[in-house]
């Protein structure tokens, strides 16, 4: 199963429920904010996003990944607008039989989704000025 | 014979251009590649060194197409999420 959504304000993480009983692996991601930019200190990140397209992208990532790799479910939440330094971002969980296999899977989601889901982000400087990013989280 | 088509502008395209959008009166066949090069020229030397992706009513075109009336362009500069 996938479940995909770009959202507002801050991420409700997927639950970790007990009862994935053939699944002997949960991996969650959290991609945070960080403090710097460009050696410089920020106060936030701007998430823009193709609406209409963005989360099109993103569920088709998805289920193009479920079956790519023998893992049975994979959840993403990523966050648009304003996002403050520390918090979450991009909310990632991947259930799978062994750990590899949802270890690979979700590297390679998160690679193919910084390279095809379109979502821009924009470093918010103390002065309130803005400027472009490409860094990883 | 014309088309209208909408040019949607994110990112480094939005700022090279200061608009969300532009409504284009092109003609008839014109390609995708065309409209590149006009939002190219309207934007200086700003998306000089930005690898442009295009897409059409959402969904990426790996070749130059021929557009139809109503269609919604989008030059998509390099994506940054997660």
């Amino acid at each position: 199963m996938i479940k995909t959504e770009i959202v507002q304000g801050k991420i409700d993480p997927f639950p970790s429920e007990d009862n994935h009983t053939g699944e002997g692996a949960e991996v969650v991601f959290n991609g945070r904010v960080r403090e710097t930019e460009n050696g410089k200190p920020i106060v936030a990140l701007e998430y823009e996003q193709y609406e209409g397209m963005a989360d099109q992208e993103l569920e088709a990532l998805a289920k193009e990944t479920v079956e790519k790799f023998p893992i049975h479910d994979l959840f993403c939440r990523h966050r648009e607008g304003e996002v403050p330094v520390g918090e979450s971002s991009l909310h990632i969980s991947v259930w799978a039989p062994h750990r590899k296999e949802a270890l690979d899977a979700l590297s390679w989601f998160i690679s193919e989704l910084k390279k095809r889901v379109p979502i821009w982000k924009w470093a918010i400087y103390p002065d309130g000025t803005k400027e472009a990013t490409s860094h990883e989280c | 014979m014309t088309i209208q088509v909408t040019v949607r502008c994110f990112s480094h395209v939005r700022e090279a251009l200061g608009k969300d959008v532009l409504n284009l009166e092109l003609e008839d066949d014109t390609d995708t590649s065309t409209v590149e090069n006009k939002i190219r020229e309207m934007a200086g030397d700003n998306l000089d060194g930005i690898t442009l992706r295009v897409a059409v009513n959402r969904e990426y075109m790996p070749e130059p197409i021929a557009l139809k009336n109503g269609d919604e362009v989008a030059l998509i500069p390099p994506v940054q999420g997660g």
